[in-house]
């Protein structure tokens, strides 16, 4: 009874102590509820604006000067849509092999038993050397590894790509490692018990064994890879974010939710569709007693 | 007749813990042996030593004709393709269908490649073989389900064909029936007896239920804290031994609860 009594004693502790750092970092920032309200009639108009907007989306384009052979609005933002899939797609195409590769290194479910002293140094500094990559990697936000990308390779799809790429492979593959550590270690000591070698160890046993988990988390990774890739519009890179990112700067409001909408009703089937997908994974391993 | 295991004063400790400690003992080839024990008494380390899936700190292993200490990483897994292992938890994957986990078995001695062509298309040659093997052990009709779909009882059948499709020369088990009911469990017990019997490997099987070992083998090995306190006939196993395997010392209760 004592212990339990220490334990919720320290929760406690543990919830005060959250509450208090949040209070002094919003002092620290100078935050004030206030702060919600917009300062004065000019930001109120505008904020006013943009909500009604929400309301009355472009069915055609605000700006007088477009040409009268452009694509109508729908279809640029569709378009957009369809080019935030491709870049996510893309980036998922490059970040999941990659990921599988740093998984394997960064885990150690298929290192050989017994392990000789040089080869448990050999296989734990590759361990913690692609760790540490792995943590290096996603660590720096795919906005900011854009920006780098585009001064070094010009407003380019492939550097919105790898930009993506770089910090999904390094999250990717952190979870990967886990998984692969954590579920399959059972499936991987029974082949290498009857003398399967390593590498053959993490092909045939532990990635069937863990694939509906990787699936799974691919998919969902795939989810956040668009919402970055709409991001990556604001850095240049031409993606909804950019169509937004330009209708906003010239205050067309109605425009830029015709492209809000369309982003969502993307990222909702995406999502829907992921949840299916997952639902019939689970299902398929489900009521396992292993 | 020649040995499948010999030990000799082996010792393996985990930190300050003994878990196999200054055990000597000979399996003769063909013998079918049960390890009994409470939980906790070092069985599944001594099967772990004797599959060589762990080195001793002390004393020689052999296994068959090997001295497990003298042999380099790719003759302990020669060794292995010999040694069926069924691990307590069964080691199976689970979403893999019954014929794939069963020729994995030969994955050891086939290599990574053939392994892989295995599971994605298996030779009619195996397939034949792997049916009359899970017909043997009575879940024939299982042949391409799922392991996970599996119940708990066949899914152990599925890690019996495993190993009978390795064609072992020993076959170790690490407290196979812990999981199921009673009824079952003697009937597993009895599958891998006979399995044994018909094709001639030494077995080498960690039991909690003394009723059981007492039935079905013929030599039985008692162990307590690490150590071996029986070696023998069940008919020898008398009520002073089973008091030293099995009544728990009040500090051990303590340790269990």
């Amino acid at each position: 009874m004592k212990a339990e009594t220490g334990k919720y004693g320290l929760k406690r502790w543990v919830g005060l102590g959250l509450i208090v750092a949040f209070l002094l970092c919003a002092r620290a920032l100078g935050l004030t509820p206030g702060g919600l309200i917009p300062p004065d009639a000019g930001h109120w108009e505008r904020t006013g604006e943009f909500f009604a907007a929400a309301l009355d989306p472009a069915f055609d384009y605000e700006d007088g000067n477009v040409p009268d052979d452009a694509d109508p609005i729908w279809w640029k933002g569709i378009k957009g849509v369809f080019l935030t899939l491709k870049f996510a797609f893309g980036a998922m195409s490059l970040a999941v092999p990659t990921a599988l590769v740093l998984g394997f290194l960064g885990s150690s479910a298929w290192w050989p038993e017994p392990c000789g002293r040089r080869t448990r140094v050999l296989l734990r500094s590759v361990y913690l050397v692609s760790r540490l990559f792995m943590s290096v990697i996603r660590s720096i936000h795919e906005l900011i590894w854009a920006l780098l990308f585009l001064s070094a390779m010009g407003v380019s799809p492939l550097a919105g790509m790898i930009a993506l790429a770089l910090p999904f492979s390094g999250t990717l593959g952190k979870v990967f490692s886990e998984i692969i550590d954590e579920e399959a270690r059972d499936a991987a000591q029974a082949l290498k018990a009857i003398g399967h070698g390593p590498v053959q160890t993490f092909l045939v046993g532990i990635l069937p064994r863990a694939t509906p988990n990787l699936v799974s988390y691919s998919f969902y990774r795939f989810e956040c890879a668009l919402r970055s890739s709409a991001v990556l519009g604001f850095v240049g890179i031409e993606t909804i974010g950019l169509y937004i990112e330009l209708s906003h700067e010239e205050f067309y409001y109605r425009e830029v939710w015709t492209y809000l909408y369309l982003l969502i009703a993307m990222i909702v089937v995406v999502d829907l569709w992921g949840a299916a997908i997952r639902r019939r994974l689970h299902t398929s391993t489900g009521g396992c007693a292993i | 007749m020649p040995s499948a295991f010999r030990l000799d004063n082996v010792t393996r400790r985990y930190g300050a813990l003994r878990a196999v400690d200054g055990v000597s003992f000979e399996i003769k080839k063909g013998e079918q042996v049960a390890l009994i024990g409470p939980s906790g008494s070092g069985k599944t380390t001594l099967i772990r030593l004797l599959n060589s899936m762990l080195s001793p700190d002390e004393g020689p292993i052999r296994v068959f004709d090997s001295d497990l200490a003298t042999c380099d990483a790719g003759a302990l897994r020669r060794l292995r393709t010999t040694l069926a292992t069924i691990p307590q938890h069964l080691g199976l994957v689970p979403n893999l269908t019954a014929i794939q986990n069963v020729i994995l078995g030969q994955g050891g001695s086939r290599g990574t490649l053939r392994s892989l062509r295995d599971l994605l298309a298996p030779s009619r040659a195996d397939a034949v073989e792997i049916h009359t093997i899970l017909d043997r052990v009575g879940i024939e009709e299982k042949l391409y389900t799922r392991v996970a779909r599996l119940s708990g009882g066949q899914q152990q059948r599925v890690a019996i064909a495993r190993a009978i499709f390795q064609h072992p020369a020993a076959l170790l088990a690490d407290e196979p029936v812990s999981s199921v009911d009673p009824a079952r469990a003697r009937d597993t017990v009895k599958l891998l007896c006979e399995l044994s019997a018909e094709h001639g490997f030494t077995l080498c099987v960690s039991l909690h239920d003394l009723a059981l070992a007492r039935e079905f083998f013929p030599r039985l090995i008692g162990m307590r804290k690490g150590r071996i306190v029986f070696d023998g006939a069940p008919d020898e196993l008398g009520e002073e031994d089973q008091q030293a395997l099995y009544d728990l010392s009040d500090e051990e209760m303590m340790a269990d609860a």
